[in-house]
């Protein structure tokens, strides 16, 4: 795998993310250029990150750290400035994305949309009535089906989107805010559909900044501060230096190796 | 206590102001004549700025033409814009029939008969399809021209209304009337004949009459006037008519 | 299980590799259409289309017994102001409101290419833009046989030709807006509709310069402004020139060209973009 000079797009090489990974970031770096002068701001500054297959992983960092540019990047939804990005999955159509603050078609019903997006995969006819009626009884939304979408609350529109990130039964699931605006209700169901992909061996990352959702759901955490993943590691192991996972990423944040976090 | 006040004199304030609207309104004299000289842009400004709504433009034109007319008919007859908005309605739709003989018509009223029948001329040239244009054109060098010829040249229009297809079949007879009455005996013959040849039992009645009123009495200053049929008619009509202007002729 | 290699640039061909291109296009095609037809604003544009065209029968009766051709000219003037107005705006911001709103994201983390997207949401406007001509003309149709006491096949023909210089627009206002704001495609857009009503103007402009870099630049304008007028026959609806049906269908097929082209320059723009 060639690493690029600064500047030049990567050209990456297949040969795999190896054995048991499912998504593998290394090196990446995303630069844009903004306003009238198109100043260049660098967004990523050489990202690393693993996810093995079947990890429910938790992507923290404060607003701005480029969580959502990571998983965009991985997605090819953004073009990297430089490093590489390798998904252990055999093509994107095995990937679910929800995004942050999603919105959708405001005069589709929630059944019409999950009908357009199972037909984006080529799922026709029989088949895709029935997927969409399962995940919509999943994500608890099978009464307000044929309602149309600009009638959901900020919840329900949270829950099709997740909805919509499964409708092709993925393998590998990224999960940009997935609880905002759910209230407790929605959180747990939330929730409980995470943990029931993971029980199905569906790797899943997620961004949240509810820590105590990551630390009930994850195995592993990576935290990332200014365009870099500064800490990365399980669970357990940050929770063995501080007291609750929210200290833990205070210091992390706050300091980092400087303030003697081992990784 | 103050409260109610206040309402109450908000509500006379509302109440004065409605009162005020409604008596301006009610007490306006009556709109004045508006300037009958009205802005009319060139029909070469609308044939290249907007070539797929010129029918629209020319309809629009066309409206206001016909609302010009009706409401300076009505006060002061002056018609100063109405040749221009004729020209231009008449050059952005060539087959808008009823401009023209709106604005014909209009024209008359606006003293301007000459500019009148130059649009008819006009309307013809681009409608030769329509005998309306050439008749009216007859009629109106009959009633408005002036000179001893006018009552050939309107018996020339009339001609040539009734020579297009569908065209009434008075036309043939005003048109021989008018060249006899013009001076051209020969020429109202010929046209009386083709009356007779073409219409029915009361059209070749009136040819009878029309051609009894211009040929002579005798004889054979008679025949001679109907020597030009010959040509211009068919053996069996010609000797039907032959019969009818002889009858009571001796040999 | 081999990696799939992320990264390509968005749009690359290599990207998009399940899912039948033909059925996401009808899928998009499907979901604007849907999209599009239920909007309220859409709705309420319509009904005023239809006022306005009733409008025509008061004119009528000012017209001194010309009311058949007050209710075509004016009639055909509104479906083609309205039926404009409607797809110009919609066609401007249906790819600004999805990257804004972020429901590209949702559209592109899917194998859709962004060729599918872009003609995707051309075919569904065009559904719509079809159905909302359709009703006017059909209407406008029914009201001129009221009055006339006979059928009027040219208004029906006019308005489908209305419709072609109506998508040819809208393809050119959705290459602008892959750049552009809303708002400044739909005033594009509505430019070029203006200039396409005065190509003929632009070619004799063509002719007259004195200079080699005016000339063309005329040329340049001319070429890439479409030529609208030429498929234009609400003139012989009212009764005006009949059209050479010939060279209306051949300037049909140039405007089927033309739309061809704005659509592959807008995919080939929107490939380039990051949203």
């Amino acid at each position: 795998m060639s690493v690029a000079q600064s500047g030049e797009r990567v050209e990456t090489s297949p040969g795999g993310a190896g054995d048991g990974v499912a998504l593998a970031v290394r090196g990446l770096r995303k630069t844009v250029h903004v306003g009238f002068w198109r100043r260049p701001v660098e967004i990523l500054r050489g990202v690393d990150l693993t996810v093995r297959r079947g990890e429910v992983v938790g992507l923290l960092g404060p607003n701005g750290a480029g969580k959502t540019t990571t998983v965009k990047v991985a997605l090819g939804l953004m073009r990297p400035t430089a490093g590489s990005v390798e998904l252990g999955v055999a093509s994107l159509s095995r990937v679910g994305y929800l995004p942050e603050n999603p919105y959708f078609y405001e005069y589709l019903t929630g059944r019409e949309f999950l009908a357009f997006c199972a037909r984006l995969f080529g799922l026709g006819g029989r088949e895709r009535e029935e997927r969409v009626a399962r995940l919509l009884a999943d994500v608890g939304l099978e009464r307000a089906a044929d309602v149309q979408l600009r009638k959901y609350s900020k919840g329900m529109l949270q829950r099709i989107g997740i909805a919509q990130a499964l409708v092709n039964e993925p393998e590998l699931v990224l999960l940009d805010e997935p609880m905002t605006g759910l209230d407790p209700v929605g959180r747990v169901e939330v929730k409980r559909i995470i943990q029931r992909l993971h029980g199905r061996g569906t790797t899943v990352l997620f961004n949240s900044h509810i820590l105590s959702d990551v630390h009930e759901l994850c195995s592993h955490v990576a935290i990332m501060r200014e365009g870099r993943v500064v800490w990365d590691g399980e669970v357990a192991a940050a929770l063995a230096q501080a007291a609750t996972l929210e200290e833990f990423f205070m210091r992390v944040v706050g300091g980092g190796e400087a303030a003697g976090v081992a990784p | 206590m103050g409260g109610w006040l206040r309402r109450l004199a908000a509500v006379l304030v509302v109440l004065a102001c409605a009162g005020g609207v409604v008596a301006y309104q009610a007490t306006r004299p009556p709109k004045a004549a508006s300037d009958p000289r009205v802005f009319v842009p060139s029909p070469r400004f609308f044939l290249d700025a907007s070539p797929a709504f010129r029918t629209a433009v020319a309809d629009a034109y066309y409206l206001l033409m016909v609302q010009y007319y009706g409401e300076h008919v009505k006060t002061d007859m002056r018609f100063d814009s109405l040749p221009q908005m004729a020209e231009l309605v008449t050059t952005l739709s060539p087959h808008f029939t009823r401009a023209y003989l709106f604005a014909a018509f209009a024209l008359i009223d606006a003293g301007r008969p000459d500019v009148s029948y130059e649009l008819l001329q006009r309307g013809w040239r681009a409608n030769p399809g329509d005998w309306r244009f050439p008749a009216y054109a007859g009629f109106f060098v009959y009633r408005y021209g002036v000179g001893k010829e006018k009552d050939l040249v309107a018996s020339r229009w009339y001609q040539r209304a009734a020579a297009v297809p569908g065209s009434p079949d008075y036309l043939p007879r005003l048109a021989a009337r008018l060249a006899a009455k013009g001076g051209d005996r020969e020429k109202a013959v010929v046209m009386w004949g083709q009356a007779y040849l073409a219409g029915d039992k009361y059209a070749r009645r009136k040819a009878v009459e029309g051609l009894e009123q211009i040929l002579p009495k005798e004889k054979q200053a008679r025949m001679r006037a109907l020597a030009p049929l010959v040509d211009t008619m068919p053996r069996a009509a010609l000797e039907s008519l032959l019969a009818e202007l002889f009858r009571g002729y001796v040999d | 299980m081999s990696p799939v290699v992320c990264c390509a640039p968005p749009g690359d061909p290599a990207r998009r590799r399940d899912g039948a291109g033909l059925s996401q296009v009808g899928a998009i095609a499907a979901n604007t259409f849907r999209e599009t037809i239920r909007d309220r604003v859409l709705m309420v544009i319509v009904v005023f289309a239809l006022v306005m065209i009733l409008g025509a029968l008061w004119l009528g009766s000012i017209s001194l017994g010309q009311e058949g051709r007050m209710m075509k000219d004016f009639g055909l003037l509104a479906v083609t102001g309205f039926g404009l107005i409607v797809t110009v705006f919609i066609a401007a911001s249906l790819v600004r409101k999805e990257v804004e709103k972020r429901t590209v994201f949702v559209l592109f983390s899917k194998p859709v290419s962004r060729g599918a997207f872009i003609v995707g949401k051309f075919l569904g406007l065009s559904l719509t833009a079809a159905a909302v001509l359709a009703g006017m003309g059909l209407f406008l149709f029914a009201l001129v046989w009221a009055i006339e006491g006979r059928p009027s096949g040219m208004v029906l023909a006019a308005t489908a030709l209305v419709y072609l210089q109506v998508e040819t627009v809208m393809a050119v206002t959705i290459l602008f807006s892959t750049v552009a704001s809303a708002i400044l495609s739909a005033v594009l857009g509505l430019c070029v509709f203006v200039a396409g009503q005065l190509s003929d103007n632009v070619l004799s402009l063509t002719r007259l310069g004195h200079n080699a870099v005016t000339e063309a630049a005329s040329w340049v304008v001319f070429v890439v402004v479409p030529n609208l007028t030429a498929v234009d026959v609400k003139a012989a609806a009212v009764g005006e020139q009949a059209p050479d049906w010939g060279s209306v269908a051949l300037w049909a097929a140039y405007l089927v060209a033309y739309i061809v082209v704005a659509l592959a320059l807008a995919v080939a723009v929107f490939r380039r973009r990051e949203v």
